[in-house]
């Protein structure tokens, strides 16, 4: 069980809470409005942000589509059982108290009384039963949402609130799968507009999305968490998402007073943003938004020990083509660290003690590329045209892999097309990337693990010790014990070489100065428990 | 005439019909599905779940199959919903086409003004400073990117000059003259080489008009200069350039998605190619019909222009 196993919610001041009962029983002589009013306001709230993103939903229903916590607005409304701090440590959400069976496969969570939908239903336990069952069925839930909850096996509600989770296997990282991202509750009672107009239970509530221009949310004014103060949140009154994709577009609305916030400023960009505009505008480093990592065919090709006895030589001299601090200056422009495992050192899953990947020796590549057996096959690199980096970091690995003597071309493809190349194996390099797992059992499980569908579809990776690591961390209640475990992953896959970790993507978030008391949280959720937009105001 | 545009009107049939046979095959052969789109670069493919999704989205059907229902439905004004959006497709075009007609049309609006009476000036005073202007600027137009125009007159009037916002989109119907402000680059951006192109054209087609007979005819009989190039040789030296223009409204109408991208104009071009890309086979569908049907109209309203400036022009 982790530290923070256990945990209750915000305690409230004794003079706020003597305030708010007072406030209350003169509420129930007036109706419950003046509940509202009750709650302690901090006198700096108000405003609307507007804020330019690169991206934006395809839709509006919150189980279906994958609301990125980083880059679509509407991920503003959404709440989950639990919640995450700015250093994104698992803390209490709708649920004030969580614990684990013995055998970490039950989970209890006791949820906070009086949390509400944005339509005034109440988050009980029923509501989240409903919840979890809705994004667990196949026709329903996106993929990344529902693999978060692929342990569940059933739910059951013991009283009002109180709702338990049971597990197929024993997990020590369920809670992490419960947080608003993926897993976002969404009132029952309003499923009918789940595409039109969604109800979630997050700070904003929604108010009105029009796709490729606009998404408006306002404060919902019974959000369940208080400042250290007691003051309610948000401050802000409201939120105007305005997707630009072009790195450009976006940064130039910002310079034009157009926005007061963008997600990510360009790579190429950052630098010469923070020198010349510095002063004018207040930016914030997110070190890590996910590992970027270049993957091999391990199912067919020259990269597999199935078709090739050399396959490892030949991974081996792949690796030593690649010159990472290259892709650091050129892709990435000197932003972020250089990738020796998944997690970077800002992370508290960190660990200094993971075996690196071949070092860059070009002479080694081609000593060894000659060597092996298929060493002049024809190797075909994809990447997802979907972001910048990816196909980028993609043509310099062919530049250097043919540097090498490697037989490379080199393709750039929408995600269908991609996930097709996936299916059918019809590819041998891919320059990808993965997005930070909150909990290191998010990506081993699914991406690592030789059972995990995933792995079977894209890479066909299979190592029995790896497994067996994976499998074990699973269980383990020790964190310092479960980071070692995941290191020695690392390590393993440094040496095996299914996937050459990169880079750790970055990102530089920049606002205006009116933009107060915001900061984004390490992987760049621009909303999370005690901070992002819940605690930002803006000058008017 | 009424017959002739009633014709018209019902060669709409046998067009739309072929059009998207060819689309939805096209569409159909590309690699991915919509499927592949939803699982997205995050998330997990489970063999088991992607059957219950094709069953669920039919494309466990075959093809013929499929584009038989979509066909039944959509003569009955049921386009289906967008299978990204889960909203009515009807809904994603409509939220799009009012943005795409507005910058459109007031594009072309604007090549117009400027190219009928350069092409003219240009024509009418051949060889002398103002016809080199006319042509060294048409040269530039044609010669520079839209894309690279437009990012240029962001720079200039957005950034240094800060007169006018960089990107975005407001409704004329919600506040008629913020939306303005709003239209000015992009209408800029698209009329600036249409007027290019147009300007050339025009000047061309008044050179041709001036050498004819009936203009020294006209001359002849003493009619004023300005009669003789407003009045008679520019009707008919605009048959071409309505024909050009009627073709790229067409086309503009159809959506510029590297425009509605610099400046986040929300847009049916941008709708479409994000349909083709995510394998949303309805909106694909229904966005190809519409295009089909604003072409064909533009050609049947140009063709009736063409009556109008000549009478003697025959139709059908």
């Amino acid at each position: 069980m982790t530290d923070e196993a256990i945990k209750k919610g915000p305690e409230r001041t004794r003079r706020s809470f003597l305030t708010a009962t007072t406030a209350l029983a003169g509420a129930a002589l007036v109706g419950l409005p003046a509940m509202a009013d009750a709650r302690k306001r901090n006198p700096k709230r108000g405003g609307t942000v507007r804020f330019g993103t690169r991206d934006d939903s395809v839709g509006l229903d919150t189980h279906r589509n994958f609301i990125y916590f980083v880059s679509h607005p509407l991920s503003g409304i959404t709440g989950g059982l639990l919640d995450f701090d700015g250093e994104m440590n698992v803390v209490p959400g709708i649920a004030s108290e969580w614990d684990s069976s013995k055998d970490l496969k039950t989970w209890t969570f006791k949820l906070r009384h009086g949390a509400e939908f944005h339509n005034g239903e109440t988050v009980d336990a029923n509501a989240v039963k409903w919840n979890l069952e809705r994004i667990k069925d196949p026709k329903i839930g996106h993929s990344f949402t529902r693999s978060a909850l692929s342990d569940l096996e059933r739910v059951t509600v013991d009283d009002k609130y109180t709702v338990r989770c049971h597990l197929k296997d024993p997990s020590a990282a369920f809670d992490s799968n419960v947080v608003y991202y993926p897993v976002n509750l969404m009132a029952p009672g309003a499923v009918d507009k789940a595409d039109t107009a969604p109800v979630g239970c997050g700070p904003f509530k929604f108010k009105s999305w029009k796709r490729f221009d606009t998404c408006e949310l306002v404060r919902f004014e019974n959000f369940w968490e208080t400042d250290k103060d007691g003051n309610t949140l948000p401050y802000l009154d409201g939120l105007i998402g305005k997707p630009k994709k072009e790195d450009r577009v976006r940064l130039t609305a910002l310079r034009a007073g157009e926005v007061d916030l963008i997600d990510n400023v360009a790579y190429a960009d950052a630098p010469s943003f923070i020198k010349d505009y510095g002063k004018t505008f207040d930016t914030w480093q997110v070190p890590q938004v996910g590992t970027a990592f270049v993957a091999f065919n391990l199912k067919n090709g020259p990269f597999s020990e199935k078709d090739n006895p050399d396959a490892l030589m030949l991974r081996t001299a792949a690796a030593h083509a690649i010159d990472h601090q290259a892709i650091h200056e050129a892709i990435f422009n000197n932003q972020g660290e250089i990738a020796k495992g998944f997690y970077s050192p800002s992370s508290p899953w960190y660990s200094k003690d993971i075996a690196s990947w071949p070092q860059y020796d070009p002479d080694k590549a081609k000593a060894m590329r000659k060597k092996a057996k298929d060493g002049d096959a024809k190797i075909l690199i994809i990447a997802n045209d979907s972001y910048p980096y990816m196909h980028q970091s993609g043509e310099l690995v062919h530049a250097m892999l043919k540097d090498a003597g490697f037989n490379v071309v080199f393709e750039i493809h929408p995600t269908p097309v991609v996930q097709d190349k996936y299916n059918k194996g019809t590819f041998d390099l891919d320059s990808s990337a993965n997005s930070y797992r909150i909990d290191p059992d998010g990506w081993f499980s699914r991406s690592i693990l030789s059972t995990a569908p995933e792995t079977r579809r894209r890479h066909g990776y299979k190592n029995e010790k790896v497994d067996q690591l994976i499998l074990a961390a699973r269980v383990e209640r020790d964190r310092a014990k479960r980071r070692q475990m995941y290191a020695d992953v690392d390590s393993l896959i440094n040496k095996d070489l299914p996937l050459v970790y990169t880079h750790f993507v970055s990102l530089l978030q920049a606002g205006t100065k009116k933009v107060h008391g915001y900061k984004p949280a390490f992987t760049g959720p621009f909303q999370y428990a005690g901070g992002g937009l819940r605690t930002t105001w803006i000058d008017s | 005439m009424l017959a002739y545009v009633i014709r018209r009107i019902a060669y709409l049939v046998p067009v739309l019909l072929v059009l998207t046979i060819v689309v939805f095959t096209f569409v159909e052969l590309l690699p991915g599905n919509i499927i592949d789109t939803l699982i997205g670069t995050e998330g997990n493919d489970d063999p088991e779940v992607r059957k219950i999704l094709e069953k669920e989205y039919g494309l466990d059907q075959p093809i013929y199959v499929r584009y038989a229902k979509w066909l039944y439905r959509a003569v009955q004004g049921d386009f289906g919903n967008s299978l990204v959006t889960r909203r009515p497709v009807a809904l994603e075009l409509l939220s799009g086409i009012p943005a795409t007609v507005y910058l459109a049309i007031v594009g072309i609006s604007l090549s117009m003004l400027i190219a009928v009476p350069l092409g003219t000036i240009a024509a009418v005073r051949r060889n002398t400073p103002v016809d080199y202007t006319a042509q060294v600027s048409s040269l530039i137009g044609i010669s520079i990117p839209e894309f690279w125009f437009a990012i240029l007159c962001v720079l200039f009037f957005s950034l240094y000059l800060g007169w006018l916002p960089s990107s975005g989109y407001a409704s004329p119907f919600d506040d008629f003259w913020g939306s303005l402000k709003f239209l000015i680059l992009p209408a800029a951006a698209v009329g600036f080489r249409q007027a290019a192109y147009t300007t050339r054209l025009t000047r061309s087609s008044m050179l041709d008009e001036m050498n004819k007979e009936y203009v020294d005819t006209a001359r002849s009989l003493g009619l004023s200069e300005r009669k003789v190039i407003f009045k008679y040789t520019l009707r008919n030296a605009m048959i071409p350039t309505i024909t050009i223009s009627g073709l790229q409204l067409a086309n503009l109408l159809g959506g510029t998605v590297v425009l509605e991208s610099i400046f986040a104009w929300p847009g049916i071009g941008r709708a479409i190619f994000e349909a083709i890309l995510q394998r949303d086979y309805p909106l694909v569908q229904a966005g190809v019909l519409v295009l089909g049907v604003i072409v064909v109209i533009m050609n049947l309203l140009v063709d009736l222009t063409y009556r109008y400036l000549n009478p003697r022009v025959k139709l059908g």
